[in-house]
């Protein structure tokens, strides 16, 4: 690649994915291609002084294809991004996120702010939705500083972004993610409950969802679990984790693999 | 019909030449200077949000003197090469002497062939890891890349500011030491700068993928100490 400049009137300006378009660095998409990796789920958890997120970390094909996926990165120091569908496409997505978010802060010398970012993913989600079967649900959540508080944002399939004040999901373990959150739910959750209802409903998913991998412990692989604050993006550590998930799979296995109508 | 006027090829070049001198002597001079540690950048810039300095990529800083529309064209440029770069093929690809290359192509050709020369004079500075070193390349006005293997001054009066500063650092110093010596350079035996009136950034690994940073005037003040 040359020296990549432009007239002011034609400049792509702050925009890595304009640029990238620009010169040829990604391409328009159309066509159908074989389906890849995917199912997935992840859950962003609002508290009183930030977000939870946790995801599972396996890759379905027709088999696990990985027990050991990292769904949920972080974007920038106070963003992350976790995605569903397909693994490909998702890691891609990730790479133009975190490179887009960073691009403009070097360009224009100030951080997109929390919901710049959100809608800045929107036509990405668009174009890679309706031109491919390859479809890519990602989930945003921040701490904003501008607000001094954490926020998510989800999208629908074609790239529509709605901002969540309690809680969202995304992949196949939905339903049952979903369940245990909105039982679960209060709007004054300290970090802690955030924390206990988030790993729940992925032990859930995990549970009930075949594409969803729950704690693995022949192998020691948990789900993930991060913090975002106004220190930023944290990711707990990993035996921290595996404490939460022992805990629950005890209770679980007095209770005779139920729940025990109440949420355990 | 035009009439046209031989000019010999040196008289054109000697034109272009003081013309572009004249551009970037109007304006503050910048120095850059390999610390123990890191690279140091020094600028005289009473704009706080006009930068002359700027974050590029992960271990590369860029520094402008002159104009400042046509140095933040480059710098604007050379943040797309090196995000182009990395997304294309890996972060640890994007080197600063592919970067000094094509500035130094581009300010020639605007040199030789453009309707004015750039009257700008570039630097691409690189922290260095274990496959690399660190470096300082000096994009001139003409084109001349000059690879500067301890510290490098940009801007008018240049060659007075390297005789102060080399006199004044001999071997590789911490920041504050080095940073002292900068500004004492660029200001002279009678003159002072105030901490507001400078720029000052450094490319220093700090355990981060990430390695600019601008100093606040609080930092500057206290590296100072004064």
């Amino acid at each position: 690649m040359g020296l990549p400049l432009f007239s002011a009137s034609d400049d792509p300006g702050p925009s890595f994915l304009r640029f990238a378009e620009r010169s040829g660095l990604v391409e328009a998409r159309s066509g159908t291609e074989p389906a890849g990796r995917h199912a997935t789920t992840v859950i962003a958890v609002r508290y009183v002084g930030g977000v939870v997120m946790v995801g599972d970390r396996q890759a379905t094909s027709s088999y696990i294809a990985s027990r050991d996926v990292r769904k949920i990165e972080a974007a920038d120091r106070f963003t992350a991004l976790a995605i569903s569908g397909s693994a490909a496409r998702g890691m891609e997505f990730i790479r133009m996120a975190q490179l887009s978010f960073e691009h403009y802060e070097k360009m224009t010398d100030m951080s997109l702010s929390l919901e710049g970012k959100a809608n800045y993913l929107s036509p990405i989600i668009q174009r890679n939705n309706l031109s491919t079967p390859l479809t890519v649900i990602p989930l945003l959540a921040g701490w904003d500083p501008s607000r001094r508080d954490g926020r998510i944002f989800e999208y629908d399939g074609a790239g529509g972004c709605y901002e969540r004040r309690d809680f969202a999901t995304i992949g196949s373990g939905t339903p049952f993610a979903e369940s245990a959150l909105r039982l679960g739910f209060r709007t004054d959750l300290d970090r802690e409950a955030a924390l206990e209802l988030g790993a729940l409903a992925i032990y859930e998913a995990g549970d009930n969802d075949p594409s969803t991998g729950g704690p693995d412990f022949v192998r020691n692989l948990f789900p993930m679990v991060i913090i975002l604050d106004e220190y930023g993006f944290a990711e707990l550590p990993a035996d921290e984790v595996a404490q939460r998930f022992v805990a629950i799979n005890e209770r679980r296995t007095q209770s005779q693999g139920v729940a025990g109508g109440s949420l355990r | 019909m035009s009439n046209y006027f031989y000019v010999s090829p040196e008289q054109l070049i000697k034109d272009r030449a003081e013309f572009a001198q004249k551009g970037i002597a109007r304006g503050r001079s910048i120095v850059a200077a390999i610390y123990d540690v890191g690279v140091l950048m020094v600028a005289e810039n009473p704009s706080a949000s006009l930068n002359k300095i700027s974050e590029i990529y992960d271990r590369i800083a860029f520094a402008g003197v002159g104009k400042y529309n046509e140095f933040d064209r480059l710098r604007e440029a050379g943040i797309r090469w090196a995000d182009g770069t990395g997304f294309t093929y890996s972060r640890e690809d994007v080197d600063a002497r592919a970067l000094a290359n094509y500035y130094a192509q581009h300010i020639g050709d605007m040199f030789t062939e453009g309707q004015k020369p750039l009257e700008v004079e570039v630097l691409v500075a690189q922290l260095g890891t274990a496959i690399r070193p660190t470096k300082l390349f000096r994009i001139a006005y003409e084109g001349t890349i000059s690879d500067e293997t301890r510290f490098a001054v940009l801007g008018g009066d240049s060659e007075t500011i390297k005789g102060r500063f080399s006199a004044a650092e001999t071997d590789l110093e911490p920041l504050d030491v080095t940073l002292r010596n900068a500004v004492a350079a660029l200001a002279g035996a009678d003159r002072k700068i105030d901490v507001v009136d400078l720029e000052v950034c450094v490319l220093q690994d700090m355990g981060d993928r990430r390695t600019f940073t601008r100093l606040t005037d609080e930092r500057v003040a206290a590296l100072l100490g004064t």
